[in-house]
């Protein structure tokens, strides 16, 4: 077991050691072959380095060749170089003689300057009286606008008159018009009176047709009546002789009866005495029935009596009947008698009747036209359709002919009515969609808020949330545009202190400390420049001055490189020499030009410039000859 | 307060519809943004949530206003209550609400109470407060700050006080109008309508 154990042991270990051989080979394989590739890639470098060595020798070369060349440059630039210092000199020379210039130049600007200062003061001087003057025309345009309101309230009141005037002469046109309609209308009411108290004769007119119409009816009967009147008359006066004759029988029965009665009275009286004298018996007897005899006796008398006294009523009666008949008859006969007196009986009757006729025409064709006229106010009054009543109360007012013939355009009546029954229909109908379109519109405007201001007014708190909102608005505001104008002085103060803005002046910074420190630097250097003018100028001024006092010539450069020269003994003011520099500045080569001064001392010029070529004395001669002209001895 | 029990008299009237007002205009303030919501709070009216104003100025004006209106309303003096929204920018009228207030003057004489219930009182109540809630939905947003301003529409011959000022209509230009609910308690009755300025479509 434990041999085994150490065999498996060992091949375990063998196997271990020949796996770590092999590993190990494997190694040493992977090493040799790295090492070769090392050793490759190293002979590679090698030949690069050696080709690189040769391009680099190769470039070696050609530097040496440039470096030769650029000395060559080199040299070249400096010769280059002295010839540029040289220019440089020479044209410093030229900037220094500038520089004299400029300070010439600058003698110049000094005294324009001493001729701005004297404009300045002209210029405050005119100022002032401009600004007097713009005082004075303040004024004016005060009074001018004066005069302008003046004028707008005179032009209103222009304009004012005119529309009053406008309006005057309208309302006068208008009176006229209401004039002439008030003359119309006073002419219509009269022709209306007219019409009036024609249409009021209009009763009467018919009761006088009707009243002529009855007479000319009674008339056709009355004669007829004439002839049967007269027979009439005829058997009336018959009746009348035989009435006559009753009368004359009745007085005589009168007579008759009042005999009767004394009779009948004297009997009684004969009786009673007969009765008180005679013998009672016998006598009585006979007396009494000679009493009933005589008492039927007086009853048939008294019987008689009556009749006849009815009789005589009766007749009486009718005589009084007769007579009044007889009398009408006779009264009517008399007048008959009376038309028919003069001559024959029927012409007077026809002219009559012809008369008669033609009134009765006349009368109907009044008739006729009092009806169309009728007709004509009915329609008229019905046309207006509130007189219907009116129309309808004098239809019935008119008389039945009248009437009738109204009553035949009933039909036309009718027609107008219904028209206007439509029309008032259609009226109601567009009554009502207005009064529903208004009822609307109220409604609307109750909704929207509207009110009769008689009757309503709006009143609010006077403290409303609304008041205090806009008073804050208002506040706010004011305080926004106070910060805006303080901004914008600000702003005004930055861009007047010197703060170039060029473009852009939103950024606007504030200024710094070194912005502060150059400024003032700024300020010393300027002041600092102008003081060293002002001395220039002065000295300047003064060294001219001294020049002039000891040469005797006042020196101006009139131009570039010339020279003016005027003698303090020159006897005009034009008299001067001009000078030229013809070399460079400040050699002193200096050649005359032709002046007219130089003209007049050819002598001078030729003695002293042409044989002794000096400036100097020819100038000191110039000033003896001068001097000597000037000075008489 | 002679309303729960025995009907309703002209002095409970004028209080209930003053009460009402109070809240009306409270609400509106609130739906329409005039005040930030949290200014308001919750209260409870009418059996719902309503919101109440606690900013102290504010409650003091509408307290000077109601109270002048409930003397108005208790002498049938007034005729309409508005509320005027203005947009303070352009200084334009936006919105309208307004409450037409019909008075009956029998009620001055008679002094008797009017039978209706208050029950039936507050459902109408709340069912206008409900619709003033509702009709946000449909009006033009106010997207500008605004104030708002209360106008009394009175008897021309009333005697205002000292406080009180005329003043104009302040209508709007160019509006539309709706009509909403109204309640009665049978002596003052109320119709209420908004007018708001029409908006140009874009």
């Amino acid at each position: 077991m434990e041999e085994a154990a150490e065999r498996i042991r060992s091949h375990t270990s063998l196997l271990q050691l020949t796996q770590e051989k092999q590993q190990m080979e494997l190694s040493h394989k992977r090493a040799r072959i790295e090492l070769e590739k090392e050793a490759h890639s190293s002979s590679r470098d090698l030949q690069r380095q050696v080709d690189q060595n040769q391009d680099l020798l190769t470039k070696i070369r050609h530097l040496e060749e440039k470096e030769e060349k650029l000395s060559q440059a080199l040299s070249e630039q400096l010769d280059n170089n002295k010839a540029l210092k040289r220019s440089l000199e020479e044209l410093k020379k030229q900037a220094n003689e500038k520089d004299n210039k400029l300070g010439e130049g600058n003698q110049m600007i000094s005294e324009l300057k001493d001729e701005v200062q004297t404009l300045n003061q002209k210029l405050q001087i005119q100022e002032s009286k401009f600004s007097t003057q713009n005082l004075e025309n303040q004024a004016l345009q005060e009074q001018l606008e004066m005069q302008r309101k003046k004028y707008q309230e005179v032009n209103q009141k222009y304009q004012s008159l005119q529309s009053s005037q406008l309006s005057s002469t309208e309302s006068e046109l208008k009176i006229k018009e209401l004039k002439r309609r008030l003359v119309l209308q006073e002419q219509d009411s009269i022709i209306v009176k007219n019409m009036k108290t024609e249409v009021a004769r209009l009763p009467e007119l018919e009761r006088e047709v009707k009243r002529l119409q009855e007479d000319n009816l009674y008339l056709r009967e009355t004669k007829e009546n004439c002839s049967l009147l007269k027979e009439e008359t005829e058997g009336l006066r018959k009746k009348l002789e035989r009435m006559e004759k009753v009368v004359e029988e009745k007085l005589k029965l009168e007579t008759l009866l009042h005999k009767y009665c004394k009779n009948y009275e004297v009997l009684k009286l004969l009786m009673k005495l007969a009765f008180r004298r005679t013998k009672p018996k016998k006598a009585r007897a006979q007396l009494q029935s000679e009493a009933t005899e005589l008492r039927s006796k007086a009853l048939e008398e008294q019987k008689k009596r009556e009749n006849q006294d009815a009789l005589v009523r009766r007749l009486q009666k009718r005589v009084l009947l007769l007579t009044k008949e007889r009398d009408g008859m006779r009264a009517i006969l008399e007048s008959y008698d009376s038309e028919l007196a003069a001559s024959e009986y029927s012409p007077q009757l026809t002219r009559r009747v012809k008369e008669a006729e033609e009134m009765l025409q006349k009368v109907q064709a009044h008739n006729t036209e009092m009806e169309t006229f009728c007709i004509i106010l009915i329609i008229l009054s019905l046309s207006g359709y509130p007189r219907w009543e009116l129309a309808e109360h004098t239809l019935q007012k008119m008389n039945p002919p009248l009437r009738s013939i109204a009553l035949k355009f009933n039909v036309v009546i009718v027609c107008l009515g219904r028209q206007k029954i439509e029309e008032l229909e259609s009226e109601r109908q567009r009554l009502e969609e207005q009064n529903n379109i208004l009822e609307m519109r109220l409604e609307r405007h109750n909704l929207q808020g509207d009110y009769d201001p008689v009757k309503t007014k709006v009143v609010h708190f006077r403290l409303n949330p609304t008041q205090v909102a806009k008073q804050q608005r208002a506040e706010e505001l004011e305080q926004l545009r106070a910060e805006c104008e303080r901004l914008r002085d600000r702003l005004r103060k930055m861009e007047a202190g010197g703060a170039i803005t060029t473009d852009d002046t939103t950024l606007i910074i504030p200024p710094s400390q070194e912005i502060l420190d150059l400024r003032k630097q700024m300020e010393r250097a300027e002041l600092k420049n102008q003081r060293l003018k002002e001395v220039f100028q002065k000295k300047i001024q003064e060294f001219r001055t001294v020049c002039y006092v000891l040469t005797g010539y006042q020196i101006d450069i009139t131009v570039e490189n010339q020279y003016r020269l005027t003698s303090v003994y020159a006897e005009r003011m034009e008299d001067s020499l001009l000078f030229k520099a013809s070399g460079p500045v400040g050699s002193g080569n200096m050649q005359l030009l032709e002046t007219d001064f130089s003209r007049t001392l050819t002598e001078l010029v030729d003695l002293h410039l042409f044989h002794q070529k000096s400036i100097p004395v020819f100038l000191s001669a110039i000033t003896l000859d001068l001097f000597s002209r000037q000075t008489v001895v | 307060m002679a309303k729960t029990l025995q009907g309703i008299t002209l002095k409970g009237s004028a209080e209930l519809v003053a009460e009402f007002f109070s809240f009306g205009i409270n609400s509106i303030l609130y739906q329409r943004g005039i005040y930030p919501a949290e200014t308001f709070t919750r209260v409870t009216q009418y059996d719902m949530s309503l919101q109440l104003t606690t900013d102290p100025k504010l409650k003091n004006y509408l307290t000077n206003v109601v109270t002048q209106l409930k003397e108005w309303l208790f002498d049938c003096t007034v005729q309409k209550l508005v509320v005027v929204i203005t947009c303070l920018e352009t200084n334009e009228v936006l919105e309208r609400w307004q409450f037409d207030i019909e008075c009956d003057k029998t009620a001055k004489e008679s002094s008797a109470p009017r039978e209706k219930s208050m029950k039936a009182i507050q459902e109408e109540i709340r069912s206008v407060i409900r619709q003033i809630t509702a009709t946000v939905t449909f009006l033009p947003l106010l997207e500008t700050a605004c104030a708002f301003d209360l106008l009394i529409y009175t008897d021309k011959d009333l005697e205002v006080p000292e406080q009180w000022e005329e003043s104009g209509p302040q209508l709007i230009d160019q509006s539309e109008e709706v009509r909403l609910r109204s309640f009665t308690t049978s002596i003052h009755k109320v119709n209420s309508m908004v007018a708001y300025k029409r908006t140009n479509s874009m």
